[in-house]
């Protein structure tokens, strides 16, 4: 078995409080997998305060373990939450905009 | 905790307070101390605020707020409280009375019918604190707000923030509480527009240790916006038990910033960082601002730091200083208060429904305890009689201490007297007194609940028709300021209470000349000035030359005589023309339960309250004469047997029981005395509202009825008919 | 002591009445309206009354007051027979009357107590206007029971608190001007 070097996971629909705990340990154990991991947010269609905690876990988390995570495909509900919370410095990543 | 019984409570609690606000400024010594008057008023006020935003009672809450606020200034000597300021917050207070009175009726927000009243007063109170804004308050619960701070000689520029600053720390648990700041900033950039923002991720802990469903998050924001503080701390009011708010305004000093950086719980170079990050404060002004505090510190302290003094903590800002909610430091603040006074009174609160039962039941075991005693008599048992004598006296101690739950001081009642004097007394433009004596006296607690409308009358009656207004007063020689005087004291089994005036009394002739003309009285009868007096509580007699607002709508004096006669009582007036009037009140201590004396007239038992019995004597008197010789004193006496029609013949020896009822003292003729017995009272149908000499019934240990006199109308009847008798010595 | 007492916990109907006797005539009452029935026993009287109300009884720890049915309906003080009991009724009270629940309790001596009879209303017949020996608005209908006439009494009438109240009243009236005639010697002897 090839060790990927990169990992990629996909979000759906709603990432919110409901989802949260599972989610936590979801992404950190997709983290663990390969040095690089991709998640890919462009069926997200609600985030919410708990949910965008995780995505932030996740990227401190992965910066101490000198791992990287990089979101992709932001649906409109990510960039939304993304720009008015000024994260974007945070999560590091390019966001596209989409029509 | 049932919420209804948490809002019962609260409601309770509420009206308590609210009294105690009236009671306190009432008494405020406007020429001295008012310190602590002042305090407790203001603790009131604050208490009923806080423990309304429990209930999320706006508009109760938004009120107080204002009053509060008033009284906070007075309290900081920023105000000087006066007599217009005084009567203001009386009607404030009675506002919130009503307030309180709706959500006993089940409503929960403020009544549009009295909403305009209710604006009115935040105006007034406005208008005094010298804020003339239109827009109510409405947002002003327990939040973690800081107020402007104390301003600080350092860093003394203006700064050029046109934005508002909002500092957020979410709780943690606010998640869980179903909240979303994340939907709290959107609501936010609504009111205006979210000119930066920084999200403080600091409290988020390693991955182990984090709980996804616990909120880490805070946020530092540059807000442009015309709103004010209280619009903006309503966009988080549903979260205020939450989190952690403080608010800069625009163009506030950068020492402003600096204290907030100091409240913060994170490292203050990143608080530095984020607020310039926001636009709220330029690094150059921040940096400056932090070096000179920092020299102004080195000075102090042997540690020399050019960098920002590690020791921020040690700067304490007012209100910043409780960190993570400070909603439950207001919230046990309230709880102190409300303790405090709890342990002041060490009394813990009895449904009236019990206590009467609890007096049924007393009742009922007195009757059965007699019972017993009866039988252990007619058993000839030692024995039993001995036991039901302990038993006996047990119950009588068991009666006495029930009763003494029902007694309640009269103060209470007087001192809500003090309200309507200073009312009354400003709606009749005469300036008038009240002084309040033997408040510690203690009567039933129906007796006090009914006594209070008839003396609240009596009170009116006498400052409208008895003090005379200020310029026949001066002209009479006397101050211009008249006094009402309210005093209670025991006095023979019954509790007296007097309502005295010092005004122009009684016109003797005026009220004989008005008695004749209503066809009271027969024009040739003669009078003692005492009858003539007492004329006024006959039906359909008022003197008054103007009917005033207050005393002449139709209740008379008959209907105040005729609710103290429907407690068993009695009323007398006397008075000295010129010099004022006096309208004594006699009632009975207890409407349960008394002492008495058996007496046997013929078959028919009645039952004598012991305390009207001075003592009993032999029958000797001259045939045809209906007085005895008592010890060289006249004692003149009622046949019993007579009076009540019983027939059959007289014992051969007779007994006089003397009774004494106020100042009159009489003598009462029975065959035979039957000793005391502690007596229940029962109330007599209605069927007998017209036997006066009666006044209740008894169910004796036999099983049988025995009537129980009304030893004052008994008295009555003499007094009436003895006036060919020479006088009673006293 | 309760000779019988009326169970009333089977919902009656409103045609049940309670027979008595007084004088010779027969009289009734609504089921509905008695509590119980006890024997006659010696009461305490309860002075400047008038006659129609005999005095008071202790029913169970109550104080109770007891009409005189025989004088209420002016045929003088009855005598007390070997049968002679007293009919415990309750009655609603009277619109200015303060009183508990709305409802009064009334005991009424009667010669002896019949049985409890069934009368339909279609054998009710409206009281005549003259021939009998009892005020017109005492009487609530004349009821045919076996093949008898049975007086059913209008209870809330003749338990009147107000007309028996208004009795005493107008009684203390006239002693007390029967004193005023009699200055120097108030009390009779």
């Amino acid at each position: 078995m090839s060790v990927q070097a990169i990992h990629n996971l996909t979000l759906d629909g709603e990432i919110n409080i409901y989802r949260a705990a599972d989610l936590k340990l979801e992404v950190l154990a997709a983290l663990r997998r390969a040095p690089v991991l991709e998640i890919d947010l462009a069926g997200v269609t609600e985030l919410d305060t708990a949910g965008l905690q995780v995505l932030m876990l996740a990227k401190r988390t992965a910066t101490e373990e000198q791992r990287e995570l990089h979101l992709l495909n932001h649906s409109p509900a990510v960039v939304d939450i993304v720009e008015m919370l000024n994260l974007g410095a945070f999560f590091g990543d390019a966001v596209l905009i989409h029509r | 905790m049932n919420l209804d019984d948490a809002l019962q409570t609260f409601i309770t609690e509420s009206r308590e307070l609210l009294e105690d606000m009236e009671n306190a400024l009432l008494n405020i010594d406007l020429a001295g101390d008012q310190s602590e008057a002042i305090n407790a008023i203001f603790r009131a006020a604050h208490t009923i605020k806080g423990s309304a935003g429990l209930f999320s009672l706006d508009h109760i809450v938004a009120f107080t707020h204002v009053v509060e606020s008033l009284l906070d200034a007075v309290r900081d000597g920023r105000l000087v409280l006066n007599d217009e300021m005084i009567t203001l917050l009386l009607s404030c207070c009675d506002y919130l009375t009503g307030m309180t009175d709706g959500l006993a009726a089940g409503r929960y927000d403020a009544d549009p019918d009295t909403a305009a009243d209710g604006e009115m007063l935040l105006q007034q109170l406005r208008r005094h604190m010298g804020m003339e804004s239109e827009a109510p308050d409405a947002h002003a619960g327990a939040l973690a707000v800081q107020p402007e701070p104390d301003v600080e000689r350092m860093g003394g520029d203006a700064g050029d923030s046109d934005y508002w600053h909002i500092s957020l720390r979410f709780g943690a648990g606010v998640l869980q509480n179903g909240m979303d700041p994340i939907a709290f900033l959107r609501y936010l950039a609504r009111l205006g527009r979210i000119a930066g923002m920084a999200t403080v991720a600091d409290a988020l802990p390693p991955a182990a240790d984090m709980d996804a469903e616990l909120c880490y998050l805070g946020f530092e924001i540059a807000f442009d916006s015309n709103a004010d503080r209280e619009a903006i701390l309503g966009v988080f009011e549903f979260v205020q038990d939450d989190c952690d708010i403080r608010l800069v305004a625009p163009r506030s000093k950068v020492s402003e910033y600096v204290e907030l950086i100091r409240a913060l719980p994170e490292n203050p170079a990143r608080l530095g960082e984020m607020l310039v990050l926001c636009g709220s404060v330029t690094a150059a002004e921040l940096a400056a601002a932090l070096a000179q505090q920092s020299q102004s510190e080195t000075s102090a302290t042997p540690d020399h730091s050019a960098d920002i003094p590690p020791r921020l903590g040690s700067i304490l800002v007012a209100a910043g200083q409780v960190a993570p909610v400070v909603v439950e430091a207001a919230l046990n603040k309230q709880k102190q208060v409300v303790e405090q006074k709890a342990q002041e009174n060490r009394s813990i609160r009895v449904d009236s429904d019990k206590l009467d039962k609890l007096i049924d039941l007393v009742g009922e075991l007195i009757i059965a305890g007699a019972r017993a005693s009866v039988i252990g008599q007619r058993l000839h048992s030692t024995e039993l009689q001995e036991a039901t004598s302990t038993l006996s006296g047990l119950v009588e101690e068991v009666r006495d201490a029930a009763l003494e739950l029902r007694m309640v001081k009269i103060g209470a009642t007087f001192n809500r007297f003090q309200r309507v004097v200073h009312d009354v007394a400003r709606e009749l433009g005469k300036d008038i007194g009240l002084a309040v004596d033997g408040e510690d006296a203690e009567l039933d607690k129906t007796v006090v609940e009914k006594i209070g409308d008839p003396l609240m009358h009596l009170v009116r009656n006498a400052m409208d028709h008895g003090i005379e207004p200020a310029d026949v007063r001066i002209a009479a020689g006397k101050p211009a300021r008249g006094m009402i005087k309210l005093n209670a004291f025991h006095e023979s089994g019954s509790i007296v209470i007097q309502v005295s005036d010092d005004g122009g009394g009684l016109r003797k002739e005026k009220i004989l000349a008005k008695a004749i003309e209503r066809g009271l009285v027969d024009a040739d009868r003669k009078l003692t000035d005492a009858e003539i007096y007492n004329l006024i509580f006959e039906a359909g007699f008022s003197t008054a030359e103007k009917i005033t607002n207050l005393s002449g709508r139709g209740v008379g004096m008959d209907v105040v005589k005729r609710n103290i006669t429907a407690l068993r009582g009695s009323v007398d007036v006397g008075s000295s023309e010129g010099q004022g009037t006096t309208v004594t009140v006699r009632l009975p201590l207890t409407l349960a339960i008394i002492d008495g004396f058996l007496v046997q007239v013929g078959d028919s038992v009645f039952v004598i309250p012991l305390d009207t019995i001075e003592e009993c004597i032999e029958f000797a008197a001259e045939p045809g004469q209906d007085y005895s010789n008592l010890r060289g004193q006249v004692l003149p006496f009622i046949r019993l047997r007579s009076l009540f029609h019983i027939g059959g013949a007289p014992t051969r020896r007779e007994s006089i029981v003397v009774l004494r009822f106020g100042k009159v003292r009489a003598g009462l003729v029975v065959d035979t005395l039957l000793g005391e017995f502690q007596t229940v009272i029962k109330p007599l149908s209605p069927i007998f509202s017209e036997v006066r000499c009666i006044s209740g019934s008894t169910i004796l240990g036999t099983g049988d009825v025995a009537l129980i006199l009304d030893v004052g109308a008994l008295l009555q009847a003499v007094d009436g008919k003895g006036a060919a008798l020479p006088a009673l010595a006293a | 002591m309760p000779l019988t007492a009326i169970n009333l916990a089977s919902a009656p109907l409103p045609s049940q009445y309670l027979t008595f006797v007084l004088g010779e005539e027969q009289f009734a009452v609504g089921i509905l309206h008695v509590k119980e029935i006890i024997e006659y026993a010696a009461m305490a009287t309860v002075p400047m009354m008038p006659d129609c109300v005999r005095g008071v009884i202790n029913l169970r720890g109550a104080v109770v007051p007891v009409l005189d049915l025989s004088a209420r309906f002016g045929r003088g003080v009855a005598r007390v027979g070997k049968r002679t009991s007293i009919i415990i009724a309750e009655v609603a009270a009277e619109a200015d009357d303060e009183q508990r629940g709305g409802k009064q309790v009334l005991g009424m001596m009667v010669d002896a107590v019949n049985a409890v009879v069934e009368i339909e209303p279609a054998d009710i017949e409206q009281a005549p206007s003259f021939g009998t020996r009892i005020r017109p608005d005492f009487i609530a209908g004349i009821g045919k029971c076996n093949g008898r006439f049975v007086i059913l009494l209008a209870l809330e009438r003749v338990l009147s608190t107000g007309e028996v109240v208004a009795l005493a009243r107008s009684m203390a009236e006239q002693e007390r001007e029967h004193e005023h005639a009699h200055e120097h010697h108030p009390w009779p002897a």
